[in-house]
């Protein structure tokens, strides 16, 4: 199939799956690792779980972490706030070093810069070490946002709903599968070494450290920022162009759009990194588990994530391909609500089997939630795609920090009280969903103006005398591809693109 | 289909409140329990510390009772109990009347057969008991292993005779050490790896 439109490259670059104009992949294929998007996939999702195991490894050990270092339940509610609390700017940071110098050096930087407050929290003597390890370690979860920077480079508007879903829900599986590794690999080290439970935990926490660095490691060597090559390299040979810090933040924290989706995600995924914060401690001590019994039950919740996230990012594709943006929008604010009110529940229910279940549903409603709105997130900004999904991831830990000081800290509420609450927070902070509307899509509640189109919204980020230097043509290639998100009914009307017919070379 | 998740949740959560309602189960109380034993500790003065001090216990039936008290007595459970100092802002060491609930003694010192006459008991603080202010309490046990008395080493308000332990670390120089190594190693790789990129940059251009 010959490429659509004469294109000035030497050499057409071959790729293993379908490609768009922008040569990102039209298919997403999950057992393939062809270079460069399924192998982007695999080493960002794994190194996105890595630094969710780091960050969540606490919790599970909190029951002889809280007797070594003498720590009250203040303490407790402080560390878990300070762990998601750094995300919130280190998210907004990265979106930003993303847009500038590609996913691939920000990620790994950020990986192993965060790494020794992992190996530091084997040496933590006191609450406020503690607390401090906790808040550096969180920082590393702000390579969500160079995830979904990643997938919505190297994946089409068809699936790029799919490919951010699975990627961020099988990176947040961290945050569950902490909760079985790490009581799993404090029993080993106690069985194997003999150690006593206070030298035992510290040990276990060097797993989850080497994990990381491992993964970071990989990254550097195996991955590439978009499927025509690096960042840096592209920038050298005149392919890509460099944007400007300042106009690449401008167009991102201007677009209302971006703060809305921060609202809202700090609601379905703010919620999920609480949860994941006292859902072990929270069964243990009201229903007298074991610690390792507690753990498997909290892990349920974040383990989830391998269908919940990827599920919620398919969602949004299918109903995308009927009903277009406003389908996704709908569906977003549906799940979401639905979640709030299975907290609700989750609160109020007083026996083990029925707490598992309803916990269980809550998750995959919350991260469902998670997966949908980075469906919407990619079509928000071409040009500041990064800022946005910073700002949107963000606002997720926003809503943890926000939702863990309210209803999690000190001894206010009981537990059972605080998730109850917070589903109603849930359902509230989910409203603003009614006021997201797209000129050339439409709303939750209008339909698409008539006089707008893909193009107008897109090039509205870009002045005249940018327009001129060239420094616009990725925004038109996107704007062109993005024409799917009028539904199906509106496909017959749309002009024949390269998006129906795709590259194969 | 979110009809169908309505009515599956409804089922889950009327589920739960049955089981709820078959609850009722057998509660021993504490505050039923009469203060039947004579318990007291020793222990060297000033901070005690785990896995090295000892506390030396000793209980025995409180003379000043009925004959016929302790018939029903078959063991003696004596434990480390937190003061209410070291429960302050800790909800996982509450007291609660439902023995089965109160987590206020996480701690077993010793568990021998009952018997009238006095008995000792010489404890090396263990090496998990974390840093807390401490007494000491007795539970007798019928044959069914429920609780029938108990005696305690400080008063009712639990504040007289209290001793403070303090707890191992936990930490060792080796494990001090690796996570310094393996940090450093961690960003000098970084560096290193940027050096790399950059020279393979240069050589490309060259």
């Amino acid at each position: 199939m010959e490429v659509e439109g004469a294109k000035p490259e030497s050499n057409p670059p071959k790729f293993t799956l379908p490609v768009d104009s922008e040569h990102k992949a039209t298919e997403f294929r999950l057992f393939s690792v062809a270079a460069p998007h399924m192998r982007a996939f695999h080493l960002s999702w794994i190194s996105f779980f890595s630094c969710f195991v780091s960050t969540f490894a606490a919790p599970p050990l909190l029951p002889i972490i809280r007797d070594n270092l003498n720590l009250t339940s203040t303490d407790i509610g402080n560390a878990g706030i300070a762990a998601v609390s750094g995300a919130v700017f280190a998210r907004l940071a990265m979106g930003t070093a993303c847009d500038l110098f590609g996913p691939r050096l920000a990620s790994a930087s950020l990986i192993l810069l965060t790494t020794p407050a992992v190996y530091f929290t084997s040496i933590a003597s006191s609450p406020v070490s503690f607390l401090l390890v906790r808040f550096f370690t969180g920082f590393s979860i702000a390579t969500f946002v160079s995830t979904q920077f990643w997938m919505s480079s190297m994946f089409s508007a068809p699936v790029v709903g799919t490919a951010n879903g699975v990627a961020g829900g099988w990176g947040n599986l961290g945050g569950g599968a902490t909760q079985l590794i790490m009581p799993l690999v404090y029993e080993l080290i106690r069985h194997s070494t003999g150690a006593v439970k206070f030298t035992a935990w510290r040990i276990a926490f060097f797993i989850p450290a080497l994990f990381q660095t491992l993964s970071a490691f990989a990254v550097l060597i195996f991955g590439q920022d978009l499927p025509d090559g690096n960042f840096s390299r592209l920038q050298k040979s005149g392919d890509k162009a460099k944007d400007k810090f300042s106009n690449v933040f401008y167009h991102g924290v201007t677009n209302y759009r971006g703060w809305i989706l921060a609202l809202t995600y700090g609601y379905c995924f703010g919620v999920e990194l609480a949860v994941d914060n006292i859902i072990a401690e929270y069964f243990y001590d009201r229903f007298n588990l074991k610690l390792h019994t507690a753990g498997i039950i909290a892990a349920s919740f974040g383990l989830a994530n391998i269908i919940s996230r990827p599920g919620g990012g398919m969602l949004s594709d299918i109903v995308a391909k009927r009903f277009g943006m406003r389908g996704r929008l709908w569906t977003l604010w549906v799940v979401q609500t639905l979640g709030g009110v299975l907290c609700i529940i989750l609160g109020r229910v007083g026996s083990l089997s029925g707490s598992i279940a309803v916990m269980i549903a809550f998750s995959l409603f919350v991260q469902a939630a998670c997966g949908l709105t980075f469906g919407v997130v990619p079509f928000v900004s071409r040009r500041s795609l990064g800022v946005i999904s910073g700002m949107t991831g963000g606002g997720g830990n926003v809503g943890a920090v926000v939702t863990q000081l309210i209803f999690f800290k000190g001894s206010r509420y009981s537990k059972e009280m605080g998730i109850t609450l917070m589903g109603v927070m849930i359902i509230c902070c989910t409203l603003p969903m009614c006021l997201i509307y797209f000129p050339q899509w439409g709303g939750m509640f209008c339909g698409p103006s008539s006089k707008k189109t893909e193009e107008d919204y897109y090039m509205s980020e870009w002045n005249p005398n940018e327009k001129e230097k060239g420094l616009h043509q990725a925004s038109l290639k996107f704007a062109d591809n993005s024409r799917s998100e009028r539904g199906g009914r509106s496909k017959a009307a749309a002009i024949p693109t390269d998006e129906s017919s795709p590259t194969q070379v | 289909m979110a009809a169908r998740g309505l009515l599956l949740v409804s089922i889950l959560v009327l589920s739960c409140f049955a089981e709820t309602a078959f609850g009722a189960e057998n509660i021993i109380s504490f505050a039923s329990l009469k203060k039947t034993l004579v318990v007291s500790a020793s222990h060297k003065q000033g901070l005690l510390k785990a896995g090295e001090d000892k506390i030396t216990v000793t209980w025995g039936l409180n003379q000043s009772f009925p004959a016929g008290t302790d018939s029903a007595y078959k063991t003696i459970k004596v434990k480390l109990c937190y003061a209410p100092i070291s429960q302050v802002d800790r909800a996982w060491r509450k007291t609660k009347d439902n023995l089965a609930k109160d987590k206020t003694c996480q701690f077993k010192i010793v568990a021998k057969p009952y018997s009238s006459a006095n008995q000792t008991f010489e404890w090396v603080i263990e090496r998990d008991v974390p840093s807390a202010t401490y007494f000491v309490r007795a539970y007798a046990f019928d044959a069914n292993d429920h609780e029938v008395g108990y005696g305690q080493n400080t008063n009712a308000g639990k504040t007289t005779n209290l001793f403070e332990i303090q707890a191992i670390t936990g930490r060792h120089v080796s494990l001090d050490i690796a996570s310094v190594c393996f940090s450093a190693f961690s960003v000098v790789s970084l560096m290193g790896f940027f050096y790399a990129e950059k020279r393979k940059a240069r050589k490309s251009q060259q």
